[in-house]
């Protein structure tokens, strides 16, 4: 059952101002009432109203954040900590940057509800390094917090409410917006995943209890709070409330983001980005940044949430929708794609490492046109080696687009080893 | 406790263990229980990485690495299913895709646990036709292992070897996805007093000791256990021995003692073994027949006993305890008093290198000797075992009588040398710092004429006259009557004593 979708964008309603982007004009558009309506609420109550608000991680997994905060220990006496992940590293993805410049508040405000609601005593903001405005435009926020009593010692004279948010540069990897990879990097190591158990609402940054929430998913909290459950899951899909920000780029008029229910079917969001370049035809589009399974023109129609998605075999991830028009070289986007995760894989678990490698060397021997049978045979199953089998879910996400491709544009690599060369114009650029 | 089900048997394991080290608990890993692995190791942190070791846990839809997998009651397990068969087979051939396979020039081979899972787990052919990572070729890593980069399979039980045992931390792996290599840290060597327990650890022919690499095939060597003598600590060893020679130490397991680990000057001891030996028996420092001394030997404690001269039994905390029981029942027959004996000191640290550089200083205590770095004045024979008293605290003493494995400057003043053979040349047993009774056996036969300390001194003894010291010598009853006659070896003697060892009551 899908509720009526409401013409809504709660998010990016006042991204075009830029007093929003100030304290006092966050406050005018009623920023903070969520906090102040939180304040008077126990804190086990909000975790409650989050989960059965059913608001979805908006990082990729599209975890439950009201199940995930729940997971934090309550009768564990050691300082417990938030990170919001805005490492925003998958390829496509771009709508933490779009929120962190135009909206800091909004993320600001959640993290001190959720703060509130699982007694972290600290956040530390984790922000991809090339997001050098970004991280300017909320540490200028997270300043102004403090000046105005929203962060430091009893916030808004709430006794025992105390909380500090610390702004943090990454050095640039994929792999340190996987929440475990990133807990490394924040403390100062090799950005690579840990193993779970435990896992870090037991043992976190730093050794604490620590929660990571995404960017996005902050975002959404104050809404929640301020406008109630039933308001928030009148948007969207049932099993998938609210909005999102997809992004899509690629062969499209008008690439950007655009805030749209979740469940919005796929066409409708392309149609939002202008549509496909030139009038051309849709040869496939990737739904949810570079990791996730294309799609073939014939599920254009799929509605664009996770419960969908997946009945077809890939997922929302970030909700960064990529299109390809008909003159796009399938192998060549395999190149791409496995040359991404040949180079950001940690290098932690064997079949990551060892696996990543091997399909990019298979994927551009056929696009050179000196791929055989065998190579096809080699790219249906090398990546079935590597999924679901390592620390974290890098090798699915390397794995996946690959399977994607084979199962969809099994023609494309055909057709490069009968011909020996690729049978697409030189010129062609993703 | 818990009990888990691996493959329909049932194992009782300990609360709060992963599915792997509670096999381990039991000693069943790889002997009972077939998990392959590379990374995990007993007595390092759990890395999670390699992915051999996935298993089924019923409930569970994805494979899960028994490493890091906490047991839980009623937990079901499958080793053998076709989905860990087809991860196993995966984790095998994406290892080797990288992998130079120079079996026949690598000196792992044999003991490579690359070549054995990949029999064992692995795919009968390759796949690849891609040129392997380059990476250095036997590249110097510290003074004591050279590493073939290009063999590594980046499981990193080094790396955290050297960062949790030694605390030194010299390796790391750098850049990442299949460019990630082993290195070393820039400006660093691999150079701590436990640097070649890398090479035991390294399960594939990356890093090799210099000491031992291309000394000889490893299926040519049998391991013999037995216990490292240069400290009290008492590492437990196997001592690799073809030909009637020792190649190698390796360190032998024992969680009380050294868990997994020797240190390397402990590791490079097996050298001493035929080094600055004392191969010649002499009388009045001439070289003569092994009888013959033995016959001196006796004739000037007969005579020194009939004159009612002061006799004065010197230990060797190198001696084992059945040697030194040997010495204290002889100084007892000759009404003399107990024993003197000193002990090498040196530098300790907290890991396993005991301050004492002797094996067996407890095993003199609890026989009574007493410790002093000097002689006393009262004697005009003495029985010496080895040269840890300085020579001049001997000066007083008009005839000696040494029995000795090494050359040294009390030779030189001794009326009679009698060699002796070490102990990797004879059965018996050590007492640690920690009064743990541990064993050793014979592994190899002295090249020159040499008996153990205790039958030369039985044979002395018989020479000089006495009473019923005429039987044939056999360390297993001298165990036995000191286990009988020394409260403190109450019941313990080389026939009860296991692999393990025992500790004195």
């Amino acid at each position: 059952m899908i509720t009526q979708p409401q013409v809504t964008n709660y998010l990016s309603e006042h991204y075009g101002d830029e007093a929003y982007r100030e304290l006092s004009g966050y406050e005018a558009c009623g920023g903070f009432e969520g906090l102040r309506k939180a304040l008077r609420m126990e804190p086990g109550e909000i975790v409650e109203l989050v989960k059965s608000a059913g608001l979805r991680g908006r990082g990729g997994a599209g975890f439950s954040a009201g199940l995930k905060w729940s997971f934090m220990p309550s009768d564990d006496a050691r300082p417990k900590l938030f990170v919001c992940n805005a490492d925003e590293s998958e390829p496509g993805s771009f709508k933490d940057r779009l929120i962190m410049e135009r909206g800091p508040h909004q993320i600001l405000e959640g993290i001190l509800i959720g703060a509130w609601a699982i007694g972290a005593s600290k956040t530390y903001i984790y922000i991809r390094g090339e997001y050098a405005e970004p991280a300017r435009r909320v540490q200028q926020a997270v300043d102004e917090l403090y000046e105005r009593g929203y962060l430091g010692r009893s916030i808004l004279r709430k006794k025992g409410f105390d909380h500090d948010i610390v702004v943090h540069s990454g050095a640039g990897a994929y792999i340190c917006g996987e929440e475990t990879g990133l807990l490394e990097s924040l403390e100062g190591k090799k950005g690579q995943p840990r193993k779970k158990p435990p896992f870090p609402a037991q043992y976190g940054a730093f050794g604490l209890p620590t929660t990571v929430n995404n960017v996005e998913t902050f975002s959404h909290v104050p809404f929640i709070l301020a406008r109630g459950v039933d308001w928030f899951r009148g948007i969207g899909t049932e099993k998938s409330p609210g909005t999102t920000l997809y992004g899509v780029s690629g062969h499209v008029e008008r690439p950007g983001l655009f805030e749209l229910p979740l469940g919005t079917p796929l066409r409708e969001i392309i149609e939002h980005a202008g549509g496909v370049r030139g009038g051309r035809a849709v040869k496939g589009v990737i739904p949810g940044g570079m990791s996730m399974p294309i799609l073939p023109p014939s599920e254009l129609d799929v509605k664009m949430a996770d419960e969908f998605l997946s009945e077809r075999g890939t997922h929302l991830g970030t909700g960064g929708v990529m299109v390809m028009d008909e003159t796009t070289c399938m192998v060549r986007v395999a190149c791409v794609v496995s040359y991404f995760f040949r180079d950001e894989s940690c290098g932690q678990c064997t079949q990551c490492r060892e696996g990543t490698g091997w399909v990019n060397k298979i994927c551009e021997r056929i696009e050179a046109g000196r791929g055989t049978a065998a190579d096809l045979e080699l790219l249906d199953d090398v990546p079935s080696l590597m999924e679901g089998q390592t620390i974290c879910a890098f090798a699915d996400a390397a794995a996946w687009p690959i399977q994607g491709l084979m199962r969809h544009f099994r023609g494309d690599f055909e057709a490069h080893v009968a011909g020996k060369k690729c049978p697409f114009p030189e010129s062609f650029e993703l | 406790m818990p009990i888990i089900s691996i493959d329909g048997t049932e194992y009782e394991v300990a609360e709060g263990r992963t599915v792997l080290q509670a096999i381990d608990d039991l000693g069943l890993l790889m002997s009972g229980v077939e998990i392959p692995h590379y990374c995990w190791h007993p007595k390092l942190p759990i890395d999670g990485s390699c992915r051999m070791c996935q298993v089924e846990i019923e409930g569970m839809p994805k494979l899960q690495i028994a490493c890091n997998t906490p047991v839980k009651d009623e937990m079901v397990v499958n080793t053998t299913s076709e989905r860990v068969q087809k991860a196993q087979r995966g984790v095998m051939e994406l290892l080797l895709i990288n992998h130079p396979l120079d079996c026949p020039i690598c000196d792992q081979a044999g003991e490579c646990k690359l070549q054995d899972f990949a029999f064992d787990y692995g795919m009968p052919g390759a796949r690849t036709e891609e040129p392997r990572r380059p990476a250095k070729k036997a590249s110097d890593l510290g003074p004591t292992i050279v590493f073939d980069q290009e063999r590594c399979i980046l499981c990193r039980r080094c790396v955290r070897f050297c960062r949790e045992i030694p605390k030194t931390g010299e390796l790391g792996v750098f850049d990442r996805g299949d460019r990630s290599l082993l290195e070393l840290f820039p400006g660093s060597k691999l150079d701590n007093p436990y640097s070649m327990n890398v090479a035991d650890i390294c399960p594939v022919g990356a890093l090799t000791t210099k000491d031992f690499r291309f000394k000889i095939r490893v299926w040519f060597l049998d391991d013999v256990e037995s216990v490292c003598d240069q400290c009290s600590n008492g590492c437990n060893i196997y001592a690799s021995r073809s030909n009637n020679r020792i190649y190698r130490y390796l360190p032998r397991r024992n969680d009380a003692v050294n868990d997994t680990w020797i240190c390397d000057h402990g590791r490079l001891s097996h050298k001493r073994i035929t080094e600055n030996r004392l191969s010649e028996p002499k009388v009045a420092r001439k070289t003569t027949t092994y009888t013959t001394a033995l016959q001196s030997a006796g004739e000037l404690v007969r005579e020194a006993r009939e004159a009612g001269k002061g006799i004065l039994g010197v230990a060797s905390p190198f001696a084992s305890n059945e040697d030194l029981f040997v010495l204290c029942e002889l100084l007892e027959a000759l009404g003399a008093g107990p024993g003197v004996f000193s002990v090498p000191r040196g530098a300790a640290d907290d890991i396993l290198i005991k301050a004492e550089k002797a094996p067996n200083a407890n095993g003199a205590r609890a026989l009574g000797f007493v410790e002093s770095d000097v002689a006393g004045d009262a004697a005009e024979l003495a029985i010496v075992l080895g040269h840890t008293l300085e020579p001049a605290a001997l000066d007083g003493i008009e005839t000696l009588i040494l029995i000795d494995t090494e050359d040294s400057a009390l030779a030189e003043k001794a009326a009679v040398v009698l060699p002796a053979r070490s102990f990797a040349q004879k059965e018996g047993s050590f007492t640690n710092h920690a009064n743990r009774v541990q064993v050793f056996q014979p592994i190899v036969e002295p090249s020159f004429e040499a008996l153990a300390e205790g039958e030369i001194l039985q044979r002395i003894g018989a020479a000089a006259g006495l009473a019923d010291w005429n039987e044939k010598y056999d360390v297993r009853e001298v165990s036995k009557r000191l286990s009988e006659s020394v409260a403190a070896f109450g019941g313990i003697h080389l026939g009860n004593i296991d692999d393990q060892g025992r500790e004195l009551s």
